[in-house]
């Protein structure tokens, strides 16, 4: 019986483009995955993989996306806001969208999940229940921008009347999905958001909290998915041994390299599996 | 607790009365050895079930992942409300097809 | 822990809610059935530790109520307060929380005075997360103040509290509902009670939204370690979850009757099997 491959990828904001370095290590052994998930950032990857986009374009794609222009007025809106002088309600962020979904566009333009070689899953938090909303049709631009919309800074998106953000809110690492759609053996590549010691400010401490959160729910989740799930979970966790800032695309290179890496630890085993 | 058996494209287990850690070893059985015999698509119908305990949730967990390993599916149909908070709050409907009845749970077999 | 324990009663967050725990208890001792290990976390850890030390139901009534009212949020930390606005002034670290916890801690050492884990008679474990890593870090010796100040230290309210030389927060921030202990000394019968965060229902400032966020997060915690749990338990679980027809508020104290009322009810409800459990 003929095992299939899910490849599931994390939330990890330019973090994520490490999914490439895995991709290339699975396409030198000739594996292709047969389902993709993707979660936040991850979302950006395993849509562009699922549409069969060259390596090389996705590399352009994740150069184009992090710049830090894509946050613009975010200081300036916070203060505002806390300070009551702008109204702040549930559909609010404190950026500016626009320059997210220009760029979202560019790389999706009106593409569907319909459109896809590749069967893919994109994961959402309704923002009103916390649960986690699975997203398998209509617009992969929508899709995408709701799993990104990280809870503060960019506005919740609405799709099909429901109100969405970041998926990382409800499960950074939706192996679930993949469990599932029936996935024999799953890579999952995610990743731990950095804990700081030194914190300056306000933003800083809600950073921290939020990232605490946000880790246990990854190590609580996957802990239950690997308890659960039937046959194997491979986790691909590539190591960074020097601090990555959000938009420092001039490490693309070393990030996919260390994602590469981390792939081809797991390699003789995932082969074994797949061939048995 | 009784379970009932209907046989059709995909066999029906239909389970009665309350899942929990003294009844669901007979469940368990009746389950696997179903799956075992040829049948790893299955659909077990819930709607008469009036309690699941952590244990039964744990028993029934153990057959989704045989059917799975079999190279089938486990999928739950009709299960009550009161069972629905119980099969959520375990994280049932993450890993599990749930359906409302057990006509869609079988179409969902395709 | 000498012998196994049979019966184990986690409470988790829910702050008022869970004098529902007292309720539950009243309902254990009527049919018998003795609590050999109490783990409390956040609102829980107050409930655990009233029932560890032998207090009478009265007494645990009316220490709460002594200890938990708005009073204990009146004062600002006006320091905390200033740093938002003046960062590099004012330091921003563990300390930080929005609200002073003198008023809390008068309370508390009202209430439980020098009292450490030593003077409990059933073993209690409070659950606290370790500020800087996220860790869970369970408390079982010390000072039972110190112990409770930390578990209910929620984010931005009060800051962390240092025990030893760790800075310890909330529970919940780690697991909500921590069952954990009770499978690892291999309880038979784990009796949890936990509440999820009331999510507001208008979000209408940063705060609130930052509020309604965590309260998300708290409550995906809460749902993935009891799957997780529930998944590898070798024995029962038993969530109890007592209904309200009301709202019951963060400070609504005067509630607790009413409260301890439906967790006796919610009890009930399992003692059947809970009997049949322990007996077969």
């Amino acid at each position: 019986m003929k095992k299939n491959l899910s490849i599931v990828i994390g939330s990890g904001s330019i973090l994520c483009a490490a999914s490439l370095g895995l991709m290339k290590a699975l396409k030198r052994e000739n594996i292709q995955p047969d389902l993709l998930v993707g979660c936040s950032g991850g979302s950006l990857y395993a849509a562009a993989l699922a549409l069969g986009y060259d390596p090389n374009t996705i590399h352009e794609m994740t150069v184009d996306m992090y710049k830090n222009d894509i946050v613009e007025g975010y200081t300036s809106n916070l203060r505002a806001a806390m300070s009551g002088e702008t109204r702040f309600n549930e559909s609010s962020g404190l950026v500016d969208d626009k320059i997210l979904m220009e760029r979202l566009q560019s790389i999706f333009d009106e593409k569907t999940f319909a459109d896809t070689t590749i069967p893919l899953y994109i994961v959402a938090t309704d923002f009103y229940s916390g649960e986690e909303v699975v997203l398998s049709s209509g617009r992969i631009v929508d899709a995408a921008r709701a799993s990104s919309a990280i809870p503060m800074i960019f506005p919740p998106w609405t799709i099909n009347g429901r109100l969405l953000v970041d998926g990382a809110v409800c499960n950074p690492l939706p192996v679930d999905v993949a469990i599932k759609e029936g996935g024999d053996v799953i890579i999952a590549i995610g990743f731990e958001l950095p804990i700081r010691r030194r914190m300056n400010s306000y933003t800083a401490v809600t950073t921290h909290f939020n990232s605490l959160y946000m880790n246990n729910i990854l190590k609580s989740t996957f802990a239950f998915y690997n308890a659960v799930h039937h046959a194997e979970i491979i986790p691909v966790l590539p190591k960074f041994e020097k601090q990555i800032g959000g938009f420092d695309h001039h490490q693309l290179p070393y990030i996919i390299d260390q994602g590469e890496k981390a792939a081809e630890e797991q390699l003789p085993y995932l082969k074994k599996l797949l061939e048995n | 607790m009784e379970i009932s058996i209907t046989k059709g494209t995909v066999d029906i287990i239909s389970v009665n009365g309350s899942v929990d850690a003294l009844t669901s070893p007979e469940l368990v059985k009746v389950l696997n050895d179903h799956i075992h015999n040829g049948h790893p698509n299955i659909v077990v119908d819930f709607e008469k079930v009036e309690f699941m305990s952590s244990a039964g949730l744990r028993a029934i967990l153990a057959s989704v992942k045989e059917a799975r390993t079999a190279g089938g599916d486990f999928r739950l149909a009709a299960p009550q409300p009161s069972i629905e908070k119980v099969l959520k709050m375990a994280g049932f409907h993450n890993i599990v097809k749930i359906y409302p009845t057990v006509s869609e749970a079988i179409a969902s077999f395709g | 822990m000498a012998k196994k324990p049979r019966v184990a009663l986690i409470v988790g967050s829910g702050s008022v809610k869970c004098a529902a725990a007292l309720g539950l208890w009243k309902a254990l001792d009527r049919a018998g059935i003795p609590i050999d290990m109490l783990v409390g976390c956040s609102g829980g850890s107050l409930y655990t530790s009233t029932m560890a030390l032998g207090f009478s139901l009265d007494e645990c009534i009316s220490y709460t109520k002594a200890l938990w009212n708005e009073k204990v949020t009146a004062e600002k930390n006006w320091k905390a307060l200033l740093g938002m606005v003046f960062p590099k002034l004012f330091k921003f670290d563990h300390h930080f929380g929005m609200i002073s916890d003198r008023q809390m801690m008068k309370n508390l050492r009202q209430v439980f005075g020098n009292k450490t884990f030593q003077d409990a008679k059933i073993p209690l474990t409070i659950m606290t997360t370790d500020f800087y890593t996220g860790e869970q870090v369970p408390l079982t010796s010390g000072s039972i103040v110190d112990a409770i100040r930390a578990s209910i230290a929620i984010p931005f309210i009060w800051g962390a509290h240092q025990v030893g030389d760790r800075f310890l927060i909330d529970g919940a921030a780690s697991d909500p509902m921590p069952v954990d202990i009770a499978i690892k000394e291999g309880a038979e019968v784990i009796l949890a009670m936990g509440f999820q965060a009331p999510l507001p229902s208008k979000v209408r400032s940063v705060s609130r939204y930052a509020f309604h966020v965590n309260g998300i997060m708290t409550n995906n915690l809460y749902q993935s370690n009891f799957a997780f749990h529930n998944a590898v338990h070798h024995a029962e679980i038993i969530p109890i979850f007592p209904q309200f027809d009301r709202s019951i508020r963060l400070f609504d104290t005067d509630q607790i009757p009413y409260v301890i009322e439906q967790g006796e009810k919610a009890a009930e409800e399992q003692m059947p099997y809970i009997q049949k459990l322990l007996n077969s």
